[in-house]
């Protein structure tokens, strides 16, 4: 019953104590969380964005320029100045002196035919009328191809533009070095798995990718393309080994080819993954930190109320005990209130016994004799006893029937000279030595004054009775001390040479009814009530004792406060 | 010398006739009363100068019988006979006017000796009550022949 109710409280305070600091706790994780990743997938995004509008420039800008090279060609020299192989040489090597990038130069006429060339290869006089890039130019005016292996298996691509001439046209073509052009890509370095490439709108390689993947290969990756012209698109999505990847795409050269940079996302956010372990550490060291920080609170909160409840069952205990005992002083009470009332018929009859004994002997109805005097001893012994009972039932009814207090200040120092004086005849019979330290600073106390003299004098009596019993009647002595203690309480000692109490019944000496006295001697409740007193003074009263050497009483009472 | 009369109350019978016999060796006058009703009865009827009255009886208690014997008969002199230890029942006993108390179980001689005081202390309010009706005597001849008129 009552480890069930511990048990449900252990469970409530436990749930409570874990709870309550880990919503707060794993909310403020999340959130930091959330907004660290948040942040940093913006801030890597925005760096690919940056190095994919870079890179996008570049490209753009070398077609460009190579463009521009070929167009200022056109624009400076004749189509007859061209055509001329010396010219077309020294033209060339210009070209080279511009960018490393031109492998050959080659003019063409309308008709798609080599009219000169200047390069490694020896492809004057081929026709192209039917190619793709020839119709294109034609069209168009300009073309930049694809990455293709030509005649010559070898991958490039060209550069081609048209110039008119009255009514026929002619066309300048370079051929671009793909390597060239593929260190500028391939030189995109992200974290340790960033790489860019072009594709064209087939989805052909058109550079070496680092991570394996050849020139003229077909991607595999989900390419997503721009919506628009200036637009940087980017994604997350899984490459065909199930990676996932993050992925920027822009479009090139009039949205022909598509400029793709790839990082693994795992490499992308590698401080993120950093970070959650971090967090994930943090939390376990927090939740295994809050855990047992809860287990030993409540272990503690529920030994508390174990304790509580122990001493609130111990004090339940004593107030049942103190109820019966004041139940037992008040049945005493009735009792001795109502044996009073036989007691005084007896009194009153054996008055009028001896009463008429006397009258029988003033008339000579009874002579002395043996049997007389026995009746006459009798008559004495039975007043003695009845003496005995009255004393009897008087302590009782003092006990149990203790008067209000008449509360009053102290002052001790005249106070317990005028008690010791009470006892001093009866002292100096017995041949003690009454010795006094009555310290002048001992402080007043409040209480009854009848209530302390009782006390007191209780004490002297039982000192004198022990003195009695070890020294006779000579050689006894009884200190009476007196003085302040801490500041609180002022200290009354009784000290004695006498007897001396046993360590069991030095336990049993506050207790009712309890005496050591022969038979009719004491009734053993004068020490239970004087500890009564003290105790509701808001006193201490201790006794210790040494049997044989003597016995010292101590009594502790609160100073007053006024 | 006026004799004194003396009523003890109390609810147990043989205590009465035991010591109403004792005072009667003694040579006093003794009437008694089982009860506090029979008491007021008593004192209706006689002229008593000192009650020993029992504080504990059935029925009307010493305190309430010595209330009312003080209100009817204030001259009366009662002595509390007192089962308690304390001196409560006492204090309250002679609050409401008793002369003097006892403690149970009380000796005839102490009773005695209580009760003479007592009937001392009758006799002197007596004589205080007898000088100051004599002096009203001196004060009004008229009065005394106007009372003698209407006896």
């Amino acid at each position: 019953m009552k480890e069930q109710y511990y048990k449900s409280i252990r469970k409530n305070v436990l749930m409570s104590m874990i709870l309550i600091p880990v919503i707060p706790f794993i909310l403020s994780l999340g959130t930091g969380y959330y907004s660290f990743t948040s942040s940093l997938e913006n801030s890597t995004i925005s760096s690919m964005k940056r190095i994919m509008e870079d890179h996008s420039q570049m490209i753009d800008s070398f077609l460009a320029e190579r463009m521009n090279d070929l167009e200022f060609i056109l624009n400076t020299y004749s189509y007859e100045q061209v055509s001329s192989p010396d010219t077309l040489s020294g033209i060339f090597k210009n070209l080279q002196a511009g960018s490393e990038a031109f492998v050959d130069i080659g003019v063409f006429n309308d008709s798609g035919s080599h009219v000169a060339y200047h390069g490694p290869y020896s492809l004057k006089w081929k026709v192209y009328r039917e190619e793709d890039w020839f119709i294109k130019v034609m069209k168009k005016g300009y073309y930049i191809s694809d990455i293709f292996l030509g005649y010559r298996q070898v991958p490039h691509f060209i550069i081609a533009v048209k110039k008119h001439k009255g009514s026929s046209s002619w066309i300048l073509r370079a051929t671009i070095d793909t390597q060239m052009f593929t260190d500028i890509v391939e030189k995109v370095r992200i974290g340790k798995t960033g790489e860019a490439y072009l594709l064209n709108m087939e989805g052909i390689l058109q550079t070496n990718l680092r991570s394996g993947k050849k020139l003229m290969e077909k991607t595999t990756d989900p390419v997503r393309y721009p919506d628009s012209e200036n637009e940087i698109k980017t994604f997350i999505d899984k490459d065909i080994n199930g990676e996932e990847y993050l992925f920027a795409t822009a479009w090139l050269k009039d949205k022909e080819w598509v400029l793709v940079i790839r990082q693994e996302k795992a490499d992308a956010f590698k401080t993120l993954s950093f970070v959650f372990n971090l967090i994930v550490f943090i939390s376990m060291t927090g939740f295994i930190l809050i855990i047992c920080s809860a287990f030993y609170i409540t272990e503690r909160i529920i030994n508390h109320m174990k304790q509580m409840d122990f001493e609130k069952e111990e004090l339940g205990q004593h107030l049942i005990r103190a109820q019966r005992l004041a139940e037992l002083g008040e049945m005493a009470a009735g009792f001795a209130h109502e044996i009073n009332n036989p007691l005084q018929i007896i009194r009153s009859e054996q008055a009028l016994i001896e009463m008429n004994l006397s009258e029988f002997k003033e008339s000579g109805t009874l002579t002395p004799s043996e049997s007389l005097s026995e009746i006459d001893d009798s008559m004495s012994q039975i007043k003695l006893q009845i003496d005995r009972c009255a004393s009897i039932t008087q302590a009782i009814l003092k006990f149990g029937r203790q008067s209000e207090p008449k509360l009053q200040d102290v002052d001790l120092r005249s106070f317990i000279p005028q008690i010791i004086d009470m006892v001093a005849k009866k002292a100096s019979v017995n041949g003690i030595d009454i010795i006094q330290d009555i310290s002048l600073a001992t402080p007043p106390v409040h209480g009854d004054p009848g209530h302390i003299q009782q006390v007191l004098l209780n004490l002297f009596n039982n000192a004198m009775d022990a003195i009695a019993e070890k020294h006779g009647s000579s050689g006894g002595r009884l200190y009476v001390e007196s003085g302040p203690k801490d500041n609180k309480y002022t200290e009354i000692i009784v000290k004695d040479n006498g007897c001396g109490i046993s360590p069991e019944n030095l336990k049993k000496i506050f207790s009712p009814f309890f005496t050591t006295k022969p038979v009719g001697k004491g009734t053993g409740l004068g020490l239970s009530v004087c500890h009564g007193i003290i105790d509701n003074m808001g006193g201490v009263m201790q006794a210790d004792s040494e049997p044989g050497k003597g016995t010292i009483f101590s009594i502790n009472l609160p100073v007053s406060r006024k | 010398m006026e004799k004194m009369k003396m009523m003890l109350v109390d609810d147990e019978e043989r205590f009465l006739s035991t010591t109403q016999k004792l005072l009667d060796k003694k040579g006093y006058d003794v009437v008694t009363a089982s009860s506090g009703a029979e008491a007021l009865e008593i004192l209706n009827s006689k002229i008593i100068h000192v009650v020993v009255l029992d504080v504990k009886m059935p029925g009307m208690d010493g305190i309430e019988t010595l209330k009312k014997i003080k209100t009817s008969f204030p001259l009366t002199e009662v002595i509390m006979l007192t089962g308690h230890a304390t001196v409560e029942s006492a204090v309250d006993g002679l609050k409401s006017g008793a002369t003097d108390y006892l403690m149970k179980p009380t000796s005839i001689d102490d009773l005695i000796e209580k009760a003479e005081e007592a009937f001392n202390k009758w006799k002197i309010l007596e004589e205080k009550i007898r000088m100051a009706q004599s002096k009203k005597f001196m004060k009004s001849p008229r009065e005394i022949l106007k009372d003698s008129a209407t006896d």
